[in-house]
């Protein structure tokens, strides 16, 4: 019995973050090493995602983080999906960073996090990705398997 | 997840390690040897699950597995992994993990300077087996896990098993130990061979001794029993949080206690206050509800009597009279809407409805017009600046063409004269001061003295030209 490579740097990565995390990134949950919770906030004034609190759901694969994880945005009561232009308001989100290509090993949840913030913080388009309805009403996909074409590098 | 440093956790399976680990390892060849003899039966050790004694400097982790590295390569671009988080890496993208540049499995890998080697040889770790208390420099952890700790797993001695056993059990005379028992404690059904450390470590039913009062007790018991209960175990005085310094087994700390700590009048007091304190946040939120409720319903009285006293009034206050329909509506509305104001929520009634969506309406209005004004101002002002932008275009190009008129007359001037010249020379010298006379006003110098035959334009116009041209330039 082996404990996977996932286990082992998701046991240093936790450990490191439930000492100390970013501003406006918190830990919600992180009972196993397959699927963590945590809640971003936008710190800066932009007034799309002022006072708001957004939840992400983290799932690793026995191979992160050679893998990248699958991260997207769920929706609750008090935590809403945020407007932009490259998050489908199924909360999927669209970012090279999360994809096969973009991804890199030396990436971990903290930076994931700190990225989907600075994310939010750049836009100023109160909209979502084109096509949205019809994305959110036919796929049934995991974002992993979805091809995104990544053309928009001003966000 | 079972919890670090379990035997389990030690094992790592040689499959999974990609082979060209094994080449960057600096070993001797009598280990090498050694250890390909062993490696049927023993475990081979997990680097990534040792515990380092001290933290390890941050300079010193993979950035991959975020653990110390293990055998080290450098990339062509200078980035230092461990070689099996580098080769697994490769796998899926054949790029550095940190700056994407190209990198080629293995044949582009540099070794590390032996000094960074010696540093990570030098850290201090711990044995990764559960019942192990070995400590070592992590050069010597590798020899000592997989050669001689008697707790490392290896190959059962029934050559029928293919389940593994601490060293220390795996003797032929005790044969296969891997028979189900069940645990006189909790009646988990466990292998015979780790009865003892499931006993020892996991066990929740066994009885174990209080560590501090020797009490016999069940191990799930043992913590509560010694946060609240133990006599022997060390604790602080209650009332420590007042400043009482008194902190020693719970069996004197009861004694200080029961005998009257300094500390407890100023304990109570402080729990007092803390109280009370509680009861005033209390009562504070209470008033602040209270009067936001009141002011609400004092504006809505007002705005009422406002709407329902004058109509004029509102008609004057609204600056488009595309509302002063809504306005009457307002007036008619309490016989129209019957009294349904005193229901407590905002905006109940009809009127106060109306009124605030009228309100909105003349502030959107408002905006509007203030938008459309400055529009207006910016607009003029982007053509006020294009409009001298122009002229300013106008006036140079009338400058150049003055300057261009110019030099035309004096060409013309120049022709005429040389025309007069010509005539001049044929006709005789008198016309020649005429000639002069042209030059000179054309406002250069006068020409010099020279013999009337030299009077050719051609060595003429290069002394001029500069005298001439100046006093264009100047224009």
């Amino acid at each position: 019995m082996t404990v996977p490579f996932a286990a082992k740097r998701l046991g240093k990565e936790l450990q490191k973050i439930s000492n100390s995390l970013p501003p406006g990134v918190e830990l919600v949950s992180a009972e196993n090493f397959e699927e963590w919770l945590l809640d971003i906030k936008v710190l800066d004034d932009n007034p799309l995602y002022q006072n708001q609190t957004y939840r992400l759901k983290f799932r690793f694969g026995p191979s992160y983080p050679i893998e990248p994880p699958e991260v997207v945005f769920v929706q609750l009561p008090d935590r809403p999906i945020p407007m932009h232009p490259h998050v489908y308001s199924n909360g999927i989100i669209c970012l090279d960073l999360l994809g096969q290509q973009g991804w890199s090993p030396v990436q971990n949840v903290e930076s994931v996090c700190m990225s989907l913030q600075s994310m939010l913080t750049g836009n100023s388009k109160n909209e979502r990705p084109p096509g949205d309805e019809d994305f959110v009403r036919v796929n049934r996909q995991r974002p992993k398997d979805i091809q995104f074409y990544y053309h928009d590098n001003d966000v | 997840m079972p919890p670090p440093n379990t035997p389990e956790e030690g094992l790592a399976t040689t499959a999974l390690r990609p082979s060209d680990e094994d080449n960057f390892r600096v070993s001797s060849p009598s280990s090498a040897m050694a250890h390909a003899s062993q490696t049927t039966c023993s475990s081979k050790l997990d680097y990534q699950n040792i515990e380092y004694i001290d933290p390890v400097d941050e300079t010193l982790l993979c950035p991959v597995c975020k653990t110390a590295f293990h055998s080290p390569i450098t990339t062509p671009c200078g980035h230092t992994f461990c070689a099996g988080c580098i080769n697994r890496a490769l796998e899926t993208q054949s790029t550095c993990p940190i700056d994407r540049l190209p990198v080629d499995k293995t044949r582009d890998y540099v070794r590390l300077p032996l000094i960074i080697k010696d540093q990570l040889d030098r850290l201090q770790v711990k044995c990764p087996n559960r019942g192990c208390d070995y400590q070592c420099s992590r050069e010597h952890i590798e020899g000592h896990y997989e050669r001689r700790c008697e707790h490392t797993p290896v190959q059962c001695p029934d050559p029928t098993c293919s389940q593994r056993v601490p060293r220390r059990d795996a003797a032929p005379e005790n044969g296969c130990m891997h028979q189900e028992v069940t645990c006189e404690f909790c009646e988990e059904r466990v292998t015979f061979v780790e009865i003892i450390s499931h006993q020892t470590y996991d066990c929740r039913g066994a009885i174990v001794n209080c560590p501090d009062c020797k009490e016999h007790l069940s191990r799930h018991c043992l913590a509560k029993h010694q946060a609240q209960d133990c006599p022997e175990s060390n604790t602080q005085c209650k009332w420590h949080s007042a400043g009482c310094k008194v902190a020693d087994k719970r069996r004197v700390v009861q004694e200080h206690e029961q005998s009257g700590c300094p500390s407890e009048v100023v304990g109570r007091l402080m729990q007092k206050q803390d109280e009370d304190r509680k009861i005033i946040d209390e009562l504070a939120g209470r008033l602040t509800k209270f009067e936001l409720a009141q002011s609400k319903k004092r504006e809505r009285h007002t705005q009422r009597t406002r709407v329902g006293g004058s109509n004029v009034a509102n008609t004057s206050r609204s600056a488009t009279g595309a509302n002063v329909p809504g306005i009457t509506l307002n007036n008619n509305a309490p016989p129209l809407f019957p009294d349904s104001t005193d229901d407590g929520a905002e905006g109940g009634s009809p009127e106060d409805y109306l009124l605030a969506q009228f309100e909105r309406l003349e502030a959107q209005v408002e905006l509007l017009r203030k938008q459309s004004l400055e529009m207006d101002a910016r607009q003029s002002h982007i053509i006020l600046q294009h409009a001298t932008h122009f002229s300013e275009h106008l006036t140079e190009i009338g400058n150049k063409v003055g300057i261009v008129n110019m030099h035309m007359s004096w060409l013309m001037s120049l022709q005429r004269q040389n025309v007069q010249q010509r005539a001049g020379s044929t006709a005789g010298p008198s016309n020649t001061g005429m000639s002069h006379g042209n030059v000179t006003s054309g406002g250069g110098r006068p020409p010099p003295p020279r013999e009337t035959s030299g009077w050719v334009y051609s060595e003429e116009s290069p002394r001029n030209s500069e005298g001439r041209s100046e006093p264009l330039h100047r224009l």
